[in-house]
């Protein structure tokens, strides 16, 4: 029994950062911008988020911080894609480099140590209880006691999709990707449209970040976010960007994670564990290629 | 062509002035920085084959993703294709012993059939799942990192060593130093010649390169498109191993941890600077080389980090290209007003 809500809760906590990523991601997916930042905006709101908790002893302003970090790659991103018209697949390229390179700068700059940094003063995100629900047996610590950017990671699905599907600004999102001409011709920029798409994407990933260095774990450490940028770019493909979807998704390799941390307590080593969750994105990826593959056959 | 170095100098001109911006506001001098940077990069004769031999594994992964990209394929497994060639090399090392003359080219060609067997991977799954090959290698980059990870630390773990790394390789697969250079940088001008070659001047290049700007009118044309992927594949994958195995024979002569992730991603962004063309991805890698040669020097004297070095690269990936496209959108704007005015005057 216990072994099973270890392996829940490991699943959520793995599915949290992916998720959020993923989200972000997906309003520039429909926004038309191939947007493949998330890994580097993650990274630089990991490291603003200890910061900020760090320096100003509030996870509260550590988010903050997180998302301004987030917020730095996206206003990078808008002025070299978007003002400068740039290849977008190179900027988002350089974009993640320049997020590795200056985090490990500033890591060496701002806290004087290589590789790791951690300390008693970072203030973590708390976890939150709720009342009632932490009574009930078996789903009550699984439903209560989680993070709080877990919580915030569920309403920002939600949110999403009413954004996205619900909402005369989501359809115009939807136009900047999938007709811009009509879009510009009906009076909105498109370029604006893309511009918005990508600051709240940097907010999303912001938060995705923070819960890497202030959730997850309590440090942050160099290149830390270790291609989940990069997952939840395969997630936002694999269901054509549909926020339950990625749900789904981000749930299944959230799965695999908590799996491989499962997997090493019975003396698999740690180097196969943490194989896992890239094993599975393979995976997900054969069944989307054939899935995609049937449609086309069916469709002649 | 003097549009390409116009564009190409610019680009790095401006991107130094906002490598020295960024440096100045932190309170550091940035003339004296990059003085310091070119000296210990440039500045004398074991700066300069030091700077070379590093150019060695980026130029050739750089190499790698440019033919890559410039066929069509999104080959970014680089990085894990590198740690393959390195593995197989290595592997080679421990367990064969021959004399040098043997040894070396033997190790070489393992490498590059380590590179080749990982990017082939990727091409198999393309091929026979259409799994796309841009997120299959990225995944394949980091299952190849902890599956290295995980043979130096175990069985092929060097025990008297404080962290992960294999025993040394043979002495006879080392790679030798002419004087001040070592040899690793004739076989990368030997790659670079072979490669602009086979990309250039040969018909499967011909092919690669069609296929990469037009693949339905090359397949049209008559080209086996699918056998030209996974040729691209292939030959990519290789280069990016022999990379890797080059890596060990000309320094550590070992396995070490973290052996890949200095050249992670250095070779697509040399390629990007270099806008697919081989020749500039030469130039470009030794001039990324060179800052990354410099900065440690640099950090002795100056106490700017090394790590700038990062920074700066990534600054440079995007004001180059960023000024290459803007810069070609201004050049045929004045070719187009310096045509229409001809026209007018023809016309008066």
């Amino acid at each position: 029994m216990n072994i099973l809500i270890g392996l829940i809760t490991g699943m959520i906590s793995g599915a949290t950062p992916i998720l959020l990523a993923a989200l972000g991601g997906t309003l520039t997916f429909y926004a038309g911008i191939f947007n493949i930042a998330m890994e580097g905006m993650m990274l630089m709101a990991a490291f603003f988020a200890v910061l900020g908790s760090f320096a100003l002893h509030s996870w509260v302003l550590g988010l903050l911080l997180a998302v301004g970090g987030a917020m730095i790659l996206a206003l990078i991103f808008i002025f070299f894609s978007v003002v400068l018209n740039t290849d977008e697949f190179v900027t988002g390229i350089a974009l993640n480099l320049f997020a590795l390179g200056s985090t490990t700068y500033l890591l060496r700059q701002i806290f004087k140590v290589k590789g790791v940094f951690t300390s008693k003063a970072i203030v973590s995100v708390p976890n939150i209880r709720i009342p009632l629900i932490d009574k009930i047996p078996f789903l009550g610590p699984i439903l209560s006691g989680r993070n709080l950017i877990v919580y915030l990671a569920v309403l920002a699905t939600v949110f999403c999709w009413y954004l996205v599907f619900r909402t005369r600004f989501g359809l115009r999102l939807r136009a900047a990707g999938y007709n811009s001409n009509s879009l510009d011709s009906s009076g909105v920029r498109t370029s604006r449209m893309r511009i918005v798409s990508l600051l709240l994407c940097a907010v999303f990933c912001g938060l995705a970040g923070a819960y890497l260095s202030l959730g997850y774990v309590t440090l942050f450490a160099e290149n830390m976010t270790a291609g989940r940028g990069w997952i939840s770019l395969a997630a936002i493909i694999l269901v054509d960007g549909h926020p339950f979807g990625i749900a789904l998704i981000s749930l299944l390799f959230g799965f695999f994670d908590g799996l491989g941390l499962f997997l090493q307590s019975y003396g698999v080593s740690s180097q196969f564990t943490s194989m896992v969750p890239y094993i599975a994105t393979l995976g997900a990826l054969y069944v989307y290629a054939r899935r995609n593959r049937e449609r086309e056959r069916n469709r002649l | 062509m003097t549009r390409k170095i116009v564009s190409g100098l610019l680009g790095v001109v401006i991107a130094l002035a906002v490598g020295a911006l960024i440096m100045f506001f932190q309170g550091y001098e940035p003339f004296a920085t990059y003085a310091a940077l070119a000296q210990f990069s440039l500045g004398g004769i074991a700066p300069l084959t030091t700077t070379l031999k590093n150019a060695v594994p980026l130029v050739l992964t750089g190499l790698s993703a440019a033919i890559a990209f410039a066929s069509g394929p999104v080959n970014l497994g680089q990085p894990g294709q590198l740690v393959f060639g390195a593995l197989a090399a290595t592997l080679g090392g421990l367990y064969i012993n021959l004399p040098p003359a043997l040894e070396i080219p033997l190790l070489m060609v393992l490498a590059i059939l380590g590179g080749a067997l990982w990017s082939g991977l990727a091409g198999l799954l393309r091929q026979a799942f259409d799994m796309s090959e841009f997120i299959v290698t990225l995944m394949l980059n980091m299952i190849a990192d902890f599956f290295t990870a995980w043979v130096i630390a175990y069985p092929l773990m060097d025990h008297k060593a404080f962290s992960p790394m294999t025993p040394p390789i043979a002495q006879s697969g080392w790679m030798p130093d002419l004087g001040p250079l070592n040899s690793s940088v004739l076989v990368l001008i030997a790659a670079v010649a072979v490669m602009w070659f086979v990309f250039q001047r040969w018909r499967a290049g011909y092919e690669w390169r069609i296929t990469g700007q037009n693949s339905l009118f090359a397949r049209l044309g008559g080209c086996d498109v699918r056998r030209n992927f996974m040729a691209v594949m292939l030959v990519t994958g290789a280069l990016a191993g022999l990379a890797g195995g080059l890596v060990v024979m000309g320094g550590p002569h070992r396995f070490i941890k973290g052996l890949g992730a200095n050249y992670a991603w250095d070779g697509i962004m040399i390629a990007i600077m270099a806008n697919n063309g081989l020749i500039e991805t030469l130039i470009y890698g030794i001039f990324v080389a060179a800052i990354q040669t410099g900065a440690l020097g640099m950090e002795l004297i100056t106490n700017v980090p090394s790590e700038i070095a990062q920074v700066l690269q990534a600054v440079l990936v995007l004001v180059i290209v960023a000024t290459r496209e803007y810069a070609a959108l201004l050049f045929d704007r004045v070719a187009a007003r310096r045509q229409a005015s001809s026209r007018k005057e023809r016309a008066a």
